[in-house]
């Protein structure tokens, strides 16, 4: 704690003022997404007639002002995707990974530690060294444009398995001992005691996981081009890319995709930050 | 451990692993071995191409040279030596840096010097950016192992390798002019587009710091009271937020009492949460970084209608000066710094400020304290306590935001540049990308991608053995 009240005031005011300047490209964002369209070049962040029109055309309830046509966007079904596939890769990617981790860290078998090193080296190479191979196996199993061929790639992970290696390792053994007398299996150990104890790092994997998967930008776009499919990411590329020179349609667009997130973020903070950081530090 | 009954244990671990195991031999062991193979062939998904095994050429393509002229083996190979020597060079410096050999203070002296005079020499000719960076590069090199080295000036084998990098500097220089007379590479873009790479990697040090700055205002509760008095003061601020709001808007300036009122209102949060509510605050650009902020940072840098260019023109205009407003994105000069500026405010509040405040609650009080006791003002706490309990953590976002770096860059030439302009913000990463997707070369782009985890590996290879050397203090 400071020892005088002048300097946490200067400390306290610092804090502030840098939080203006972070929050400030998003004050811009949120006041031109309610500018009228002749508005938006204007160096002025409240609207002098605000508009909330800009939404409902992005959502293609109402037509364009100017051209009277509908966006030709599926705004709702992005969404969707979006979220379908981040919960899916979410669940199956901590899933499948406690298993493993749990074999790697609480099981005695041969090979094990070789294996695992395996699982590290692969952990170095860069995502662009698998994604030219992976899409000459997803055009020959014919999973171009399916929500499986999105999904199934980013189910495994070396990452996970390792993160959650590190959390098992750390849980005393003299448990797995007791319930083993007990006579309990592997399964029951694993579910009833293993998981519970490794609770920190099941969460730290899942946001990490989840925001991974909602934000991945690089495989939809070399999978997909049925827009029907597209996540989120894609999706806004597309929008930008037909109606970019619209900024307040674009920006309503991008409050609809932030804003959420923030809220999201605001509520789970808590766990984030103690996953994030414990997971760097044992990463 | 656990399990008293090996025999059994190879069956039910095979069911724990299995369903990753299956994903991981299929979507990652398998591509890695089945890209390795693609860089040695002509792989497309063309079918007008006749599929054949190129053994290394596609590496040839991308790393070799072309003769322009009647080619000169000797040349060429004598290039090869200095890049060598230079190489050997910087190892060499790094490591006796490290294991403080005798002499380093008169090799760090030499490289001042060459330093000194190769900066002064580009500023002279003009010879831009790059014989300008690594001039200075090369003096604050020399500088850092004055001050690291604890010997005093004598003469030592560290002296060595200071001589080594001076020998391939001036090598370098000299023959330079010359090969680029006869030769060319032939792949001419992959080395811009490795420039480029390591341009938009100078924001790193810029991030890390700047995290380091956050997390040390966030260290430490402020003393914002408790209770009453905590309500009183938020109270007051929202109070005086909601009063300038008014006030303000009904003098005709509503945009200032927004912003006043933001001011505001950040202040009231930070008295009800404390330090949590600015944690919150700077890590929400992390938090919703893709491409949506990528398209608000593309609407910000808009040369006509972005607030940047707006806000610049009539602060211009008030000023009176005739002065043009950058083209931001559209620019050659501009694009990348104003990428790098996009990535400090994306990452500064991120994961590695986080990482940084973890790191700093490990510092252990009483350390503090006897500093605090002995006199120890706050520049010397934080050099002498606080920066060497944290090179651990300084050292990880190092590594991390390098790899990350060098593999990095593909999503914002995707969605706010293509890459443009004139190639000027095209990364290794891009580049992949469009050899693969775009023009179907899957072969080449393999290759590229090898090349790229090399880099990758050697730099995080030389991290990892001598940027350990920080942890020593």
């Amino acid at each position: 704690m400071e020892r005088s009240p002048a300097r946490a005031t200067a400390r306290f005011v610092t804090l502030c003022i840098l939080g203006l300047l972070i929050s400030l490209p998003f004050v811009w964002m949120v006041s031109a997404s309610f500018k009228p369209r002749r508005e938006v070049e204007e160096a002025r962040i409240v609207p002098r007639e605000p508009t909330t029109r800009n939404y409902p055309i992005v959502l293609n309830q109402i037509p364009d002002p100017v051209t009277h046509k509908r966006l030709d966007m599926a705004f709702g079904r992005w969404y969707f995707n979006s979220l379908f596939v981040a919960v899916a890769v979410t669940f199956l990617q901590v899933l499948t990974s406690a298993m493993a981790a749990y074999a790697f860290a609480r099981m005695i078998w041969n090979g094990r530690d070789t294996v695992f090193l395996l699982y590290i080296a692969t952990m170095m190479v860069p995502g662009a060294v698998l994604m030219i191979p992976n899409f000459q196996m997803m055009v020959w199993l014919r999973f171009l444009n399916t929500y499986h061929g999105l999904l199934l790639p980013a189910a495994f992970s070396a990452f996970g398995t390792f993160l959650l290696r590190q959390f098992m390792l750390s849980i005393s053994p003299a448990l797995d001992e007791a319930a083993t007398l007990d006579g309990a299996s592997h399964w029951q150990i694993f579910w009833e005691i293993v998981l519970p104890l490794a609770r920190p790092g099941l969460i730290a994997l899942t946001i990490i996981t989840f925001l991974g998967s909602y934000q991945s930008f690089f495989w939809p776009l070399v999978m997909l081009n049925d827009t029907q499919l597209y996540p989120m990411s894609v999706g806004m590329l597309a929008l930008d890319s037909s109606y970019g020179r619209q900024t307040e349609l674009i920006m309503a667009a991008t409050v609809m995709n932030i804003v959420p997130l923030i809220a999201i973020f605001i509520v789970f903070q808590k766990f984030l930050v103690k996953g994030l950081q414990v997971g760097g530090v044992k990463g | 451990m656990a399990d008293r009954r090996p025999k059994r244990l190879p069956l039910a671990a095979i069911g724990f692993l299995l369903p990753n195991l299956a994903g991981f031999l299929l979507f990652t062991l398998f591509p890695v071995l089945f890209s390795f193979w693609m860089a040695f062939t002509n792989w497309t998904p063309k079918p007008a191409v006749q599929f054949a095994y190129l053994g290394l050429r596609n590496f040839s393509d991308l790393l070799g040279m072309r003769p322009l002229d009647r080619p000169q083996p000797a040349l060429l190979a004598a290039y090869l030596i200095v890049a060598v020597i230079l190489l050997a060079g910087i190892v060499m410096t790094l490591w006796a840096n490290m294991a403080q050999w005798r002499g380093t203070r008169i090799g760090g002296g030499t490289l001042m010097v060459l330093g000194a005079v190769m900066l002064a020499n580009a500023l002279v000719h003009r010879s831009g950016p790059v014989a300008e960076i690594a001039g200075a590069l090369i003096t604050l090199c020399g500088g850092a192992t004055i001050l690291s080295g604890k010997d005093a000036f004598r003469l030592g084998p560290g002296a060595v390798p200071a001589l080594l990098l001076s020998a391939g500097v001036i090598g370098l220089a000299c023959l330079n002019p010359i090969v680029w007379r006869i030769y060319e590479p032939r792949d001419q873009r992959f080395w811009q587009y490795a420039y480029n790479t390591g341009y938009l990697m100078l924001g790193i040090p810029f991030s890390i710091a700047g995290s380091l700055v956050l997390a040390l205002l966030l260290s430490e509760d402020l003393p914002t009271g408790t209770g009453r008095t905590r309500i009183l003061g938020a109270l007051l601020c929202t109070g005086g937020g909601v009063l300038s709001l008014i006030a303000l808007w009904g003098a005709g300036r509503p945009d200032m009492g927004l912003i006043v009122a933001l001011v505001w209102t950040i202040a009231a949060l930070g008295i009800v949460f404390n330090v949590v509510a600015f944690r919150t605050l700077f890590y929400v650009p992390t938090f919703t970084a893709g491409v949506a902020l990528m398209i608000l940072w593309k609407a910000l840098y808009n040369p006509k209608s972005g607030p940047l260019s707006v806000g610049l023109a009539s602060l211009f205009q008030l000023l009176h000066w005739h002065l043009e407003t950058p083209q931001w994105l559209g620019s050659a000069d501009w694009a990348k710094p104003s990428l790098i500026v996009m990535g400090i405010w994306t990452s500064i509040g991120g994961t590695n400020m986080l990482l940084y405040l973890a790191g700093l609650s490990n510092v252990p009080r009483e350390l503090l304290d006897a500093a605090r006791v002995d006199g120890a003002g706050g520049w010397n706490r934080f050099r002498h306590v606080i920066w060497p309990q944290l090179a651990p953590t300084t050292f990880f976002i190092t590594i991390m935001a390098i790899i990350g770096g060098l593999q990095g860059g593909f999503e914002q030439a995707r969605v706010m540049t293509a890459g443009g302009p004139a190639g000027s913000t095209t990364t290794l990463s891009y580049y992949i990308y469009n050899k693969a997707f775009q023009e179907l070369d899957l072969g080449y782009a393999a290759a590229i991608s090898w090349v790229l985890f090399a880099i990758v590996f050697i730099a995080t290879a030389l991290n990892w053995k001598f940027g350990r050397g920080l942890e020593v203090d």
